[in-house]
């Protein structure tokens, strides 16, 4: 088909916004605040990074430095591990600013991460936080509306769609050269986003990961002019088509998205911390405690022991008993507690599962799980955290557990409490401490990002190819029974 | 003003003759009921979990308390429950419950190492936040009413119709203020009228749903003044769309996020992390520092046990004195903590005077008690009751009071404190 | 003749920074019947407006039984009824919804039975009555605007084209009201394309031209204004 129609169509419609005073102040508004989203995001993010990882660096050298030690009172001294903002969280802060920042690792217990950056924040009201997400997601459709709904209905309410249908331009090519101008203003929009993609290119996200990013919110904005290019020719006046989309941006942009996050909330319940805490606490009980070598819970582990090294008594063990008690009800009561965040962390992955699929009732909820497990910035991301922290954790109290069990002999251990002198004796040389892992936030492969990313991609395209067939399809049918 | 009433009755009759407007009202009625519905699962989830914690909690601190043989276990190994309810009124403005910690389990230890630990709801439904009832009054109402408002005057005089109804009307042009006001207040009914249904269905009628009512009209009233002083000025009804939607993102969006820039560069609050850090450092460093300076800075706030002397290399009174000592030096970052974010929350409201929206989400998550203000006052709540552990043991530690039953019985019982 | 209702004082209006009428001076005598021709863009619409209050004149007085207009809009609106060209009633309404409305706007209370009498009286089917305006012809339209007109008993009619629209039985009808309303003492003022329906009805005809008055035509007594000297001195100043 001859497309030159399209592009000159496309090309006037240009021309219209460029001499219409609202046109143009429409753009400059919506590339203001993108670029001011985009901007403001960026040095809070990058603000936020930086102070996370000189915290993480402070604590890491704290724990070093620590003086010789009984290793038990080391696995109680703890560690601080600090979340790192992803390199897309420049663009899309996700779940960045709602949990906790700061998570303190000890012995026999998980903590929560706390200090999530809003805990402190100025209380500003539901729409305060102006991230370059959802300017895209929902201020920029609000916009391409308020430029696009009259692109057909003008046409039609001054009659002119009549006079270029009988001068040889199909509805088609009417409905497509609006579009087509449409979407280019929407590609236009998306420039600070590219940049500030770009820039997280930079920053060590992989590149592959930006250019789904940017065709995710590409086809998004698509979407969205089709919508706008759909109702601005189903309505003869063009005050009506501003009336139908602005209906239409509410319900998608404003009430479904959250809507399905209540939903998510009703529909699938989640047990608190401290409930778990204390169901766990019964099966806990059954452990023994690790601090008390001569709790029943420990006399098997006691007589296996004995038999193995062919000793009657635990201080003729070459190894300390109290530590291989120690490492031994630790690594049972991480199963427990792992067990417990598990379930927690299922059941809210369960949640967010629904919104994922109610991304189906809204194109707007569909592009914010896209862009938020795209960026690495979604719960997946979090409770990959947790899970990191937690191993860590872990790591560092059995391997000063083991050296517990063999730097530390049983009998400085069992006397430590007698003299300072005694107290010395039962401590090990600070350079132990190094069994410290590094922890860092590390993004995952490509290709596992890419197949969790990609069918969000493709729920996003679906929308698309749904509302680029409706809309022309109505277009060309209410064009034809009214003026052609 | 006598003849307002039948005027405005007429305008609500004809307001109801239109299809849009009928199609608007009943899906507000919809939006209202079910946020309300969501509202009070949401709190139903909250009492719950409080409901089951409660027993478990008592029958865990008896078991706990039966198997001590000193005053310093028994305080170490119960935890008590402290906790913010909900108010009546929570179901209309669910407020930063999700985020901020309202259940705390704490026990004699140091509490600034405590008292941040959160149990918070799923991030990622919190980031997007619950279609409550403050949602719909505070975003979604003013949506509503201009759509409604709109074209008030712009339809007329796109349909001929402005210099007849002028003309032949009494009240010449303003018989299209009488006929925004119609509009509104239908919507208000379909917003209002479920929320009093509601909550004489389910019993939760209170008092501050007058305050509630009065909130949500006063915004209304915001709105209809905005729009008409808009629709009347601008010829196009699509200019007066784009320039109410101007005011919406201005007031909504810009106003809050220009605030809350301001606020939080004008007021610094220390990193949490570093309260959390010092107060563990403190608190780890006592065991290998001699006794007296522990026992020294302990008794500069408990005069009255300044004479002890620690002897053997562990004791539970110092162990104890060390965990205050803790609290003692994170004190003067965890009250700038607190202090800076009472000033912020003070900033925020009055920059909401500059934006409706904002304050009347302010207004209703105040008088439903799920605000940062309610969030500070249970904080010194559980400071208080912590104290109050403390007061109740350190007799028994110091050799004043004897560790046995009776006195145990009358162990501290966290209260809920009200504002 | 008696008090003039209705006074043109040497009217000038700006529209747009143009001058539409330049010195326009008439007077309406109560119960006269005053018909103002003229092409497009003559400045007849414009005239009315004035004489409703909603455009201003840059000089000159438009008056309503003596009083200026200007002094009180409101007054102006309770004493003469306004009917525009092709007059958008509500579309969503029948015609007697539409009439109860406009009615109650006015805050003039008619009965069901005057309301219908009213419709006879412009010959609107009974059977349209009930049905929304939406699904009316333009001329239906027209016709419950001018019943409105009409209901409302206003001393003073202004009316913009009132035939527009009509099917020639239908002017025919409209004209005999209008006879039959002056004959009672309305005082009407009205524009109009249309000349021979003018002469027929009008007191007297004024001839607008590009702004300005250029005659006055009176019918003789007991007879009517000639059609064909008017549409003379209309061509004549066409030319120039």
């Amino acid at each position: 088909m001859n497309q030159r129609p399209s592009l000159l169509i496309a090309s006037d419609e240009w021309r219209y916004w460029k001499r219409s005073k609202l046109g143009v102040s429409v753009v400059i508004a919506a590339l203001g605040l993108v670029i001011a989203a985009v901007v403001s995001t960026s040095f809070r993010i990058s603000a936020e990074h930086t102070e996370r990882t000189s915290f993480q660096q402070t604590a890491t050298e704290t724990f070093l430095s620590q003086p010789a030690r009984h290793p038990h009172r080391m696995v109680h001294y703890g560690h601080y591990v600090l979340r790192s903002p992803a390199p897309l969280a420049l663009v899309d802060p996700g779940v960045d600013a709602f949990s906790g920042t700061i998570m303190f690792l000890e012995g026999h217990r998980q903590n929560s991460a706390v200090f999530s950056p809003r805990y402190s924040a100025a209380p500003a009201g539901p729409f305060a936080t102006l991230t370059p997400a959802f300017a895209y997601q929902v201020l920029v459709p609000l916009l391409l509306i308020v430029i696009g709904f009259s692109a057909v209905a003008r046409e039609r309410e001054a009659k002119t769609a009549s006079m270029l249908m009988t001068s040889s331009v199909t509805a088609f090519q009417l409905w497509c050269g609006k579009t087509l101008a449409l979407i280019a203003i929407a590609l236009v929009s998306l420039m600070p986003l590219a940049f500030a993609t770009l820039y997280s290119i930079v920053t060590g996200e992989s590149v592959l990961i930006g250019l789904l990013f940017m065709l995710g919110y590409a086809l998004y904005l698509i979407c969205w002019c089709f919508l706008i290019s759909g109702f601005s020719s189903a309505t003869r006046r063009s005050a009506n088509a501003l009336a139908y989309l602005l209906a239409v941006w509410v319900v998608l942009a404003i009430i479904v998205p959250r809507f399905a996050a209540t939903i998510a909330d009703v529909v699938v319940p989640v047990s608190g911390k401290i409930v778990n805490d204390l169901a766990l606490l019964e099966d806990v009980r059954q452990v023994g405690d690790g601090h008390n070598a001569n709790d029943p819970a420990f006399a098997r582990l006691r007589d296996e022991l004995l038999e193995q090294y062919n000793v009657n008594d635990i201080a003729e063990l070459p190894i300390n008993f109290r530590g291989v008690v120690a490492s031994n009800s630790e690594a049972k009561l991480t199963s427990i507690l792992t067990e417990y965040a598990e379930k927690r962390m299922a059941e809210e992955a369960g949640q967010v599962k629904i919104m994922h699929a109610l991304g189906a009732l809204s194109p707007t909820l569909a592009a914010r799980s896209f862009s938020m497990v795209t960026a690495n910035t979604d719960l997946r991301q979090y409770h990959k955290f947790l899970r990191d922290a937690e191993a860590l954790r872990f790591d560092f109290v059995q391997k000063l557990n083991g050296l517990h069990i063999k730097e530390l002999s049983y009998a400085n251990d069992v006397n430590r409490g007698a003299s300072e002198e005694a107290s010395q004796q039962a401590r090990v040389s600070a350079s132990n401490w190094r069994v410290l892992d590094n922890f860092a936030w590390q993004a995952g492969s490509v290709s596992e990002r890419l197949q969790i990313g990609l069918p969000h991609a493709f729920l996003l395209l679906a929308w698309c190819v749904v509302t680029g067939f409706l809309s022309s399809s109505i277009s060309q049918r209410s064009l034809r029974n009214h003026d052609g | 003003m006598a003849n307002l009433l039948p005027e405005l009755l007429r305008e609500l009759r004809f307001a109801l003759s239109e299809r849009t407007v009928v199609y608007v009202l009943v899906a507000t009625v919809a939006l209202s009921s079910l946020a309300l519905i969501a509202g009070l699962a949401n709190v139903a989830q909250q009492s719950a979990r409080l409901h089951t914690l409660l027993p478990s909690i008592e029958n865990e601190k008896e078991q706990a308390l039966a198997a001590q043989s000193d005053v310093g276990s028994a305080a170490y190994y119960v935890f008590h429950l402290t906790y913010d309810l909900p108010s009546d009124l929570a179901f209309v403005a669910l407020g930063m419950r999700d985020e901020l910690p309202w259940l705390h389990r704490v026990r004699m230890l140091a509490l600034e190492g405590q008292i941040y630990e959160n149990d918070p709801g799923n991030p990622e439904l919190s980031s997007l936040g619950d279609l409550d009832f403050a949602y719909l009054v505070s975003i979604i109402l003013p949506l509503l009413l201009i759509g409604l408002l709109y074209d008030l005057d712009a339809r007329e005089r796109r349909d001929a119709r402005y210099e007849l109804l002028y003309a032949t009307s009494a009240r010449g042009g303003r018989v299209l203020h009488i006929r925004g006001l119609a509009r509104t207040l239908l919507l208000l009914g379909a917003i209002l009228i479920p929320l009093i249904t509601i909550a004489l269905v389910v019993g939760r009628w209170h008092t501050g749903l007058i305050a509630v009512v009065l909130a949500v009209i006063i915004h209304a009233m915001f709105w209809l003044i905005v729009s008409r002083l808009i629709a009347v000025r601008v010829y196009e009804a699509s200019t007066a769309a784009a320039v109410l939607l101007g005011a919406w993102l201005l007031m909504t969006v810009l106003i809050p996020v220009m605030g809350k820039y301001l606020t939080e560069r004008a007021i610094d609050v220390p990193h949490g992390g570093n309260i959390l850090f010092l107060q563990r450092e403190t608190v780890n460093d006592a065991w290998d520092l001699p006794k007296i300076d522990t026992m020294d800075a302990f008794a500069s706030r408990h005069p009255e046990w300044k004479d002890v002397t620690i002897e053997k290399p562990f004791e539970w009174r110092w162990y104890y004195a060390f965990q205050q000592v803790g609290d003692q030096e994170a004190e003067p970052l965890s009250v700038a903590l607190e202090d800076g974010m009472r000033e912020r929350a003070r900033w925020m409201s009055r920059i909401a005077l500059l934006s409706p929206p904002l304050l009347v989400e302010q207004w209703l998550t105040k008088l439903a008690k799920t605000d940062t203000r309610q969030h500070m006052a249970y904080m010194r709540c559980v400071r208080d009751f912590h104290s109050s552990l403390r007061e109740f043991h350190y007799p028994m530690m110091f050799g004043r009071q004897e560790f046995n039953e009776i006195n145990m019985s009358k162990l501290p019982q966290f209260k809920p404190c009200g504002i | 003749m008696s008090k003039p209702a209705l006074t043109a004082d040497s009217l000038c209006v700006d529209r747009g920074g143009q001058r539409v009428l330049e010195n326009v001076s008439f007077n309406v005598a109560a119960g006269e019947v005053f018909a103002l021709l003229g092409g497009n863009g003559a400045g007849k619409s414009t005239t009315l407006l004035t004489f409703l209050g909603f455009v201003q004149p840059a000089s000159g007085l438009v008056k309503l039984n003596g009083v200026n207009v200007f002094d009180d809009v409101g007054a102006v609106h309770q004493q003469a009824a306004y009917l525009p060209e092709s007059a958008n009633l509500y579309p969503h309404l029948s015609a007697i919804e539409n009439l109860d409305y406009f009615l109650s706007l006015a805050r003039v209370s008619c009965s069901r039975a005057e309301i219908d009498q009213a419709l006879d009286v412009v010959n609107l089917q009974a059977t349209a009555r009930g049905k929304r305006l939406g699904s009316y012809s333009k001329g239906m339209r027209q016709k419950v605007a001018i019943a409105l007109a009409i209901l409302r008993k206003t001393p003073v009619l202004l009316l913009d084209e009132p035939t527009s629209g009509l099917d020639p039985v239908a002017i025919d009808e409209f004209n005999s009201i209008l006879i039959e309303l002056a004959a009672n003492g309305t005082t009407v003022l009205m524009v109009t394309h249309d000349v021979y329906g003018a002469c027929h009805v009008a007191n007297r005809v004024g001839l607008l031209q590009q702004g300005e008055m250029v005659g006055i035509f009176e019918a003789p007594e007991g007879g009517q204004i000639s059609a064909d000297e008017v549409h003379r001195t209309f061509a004549e100043h066409h030319r120039i």
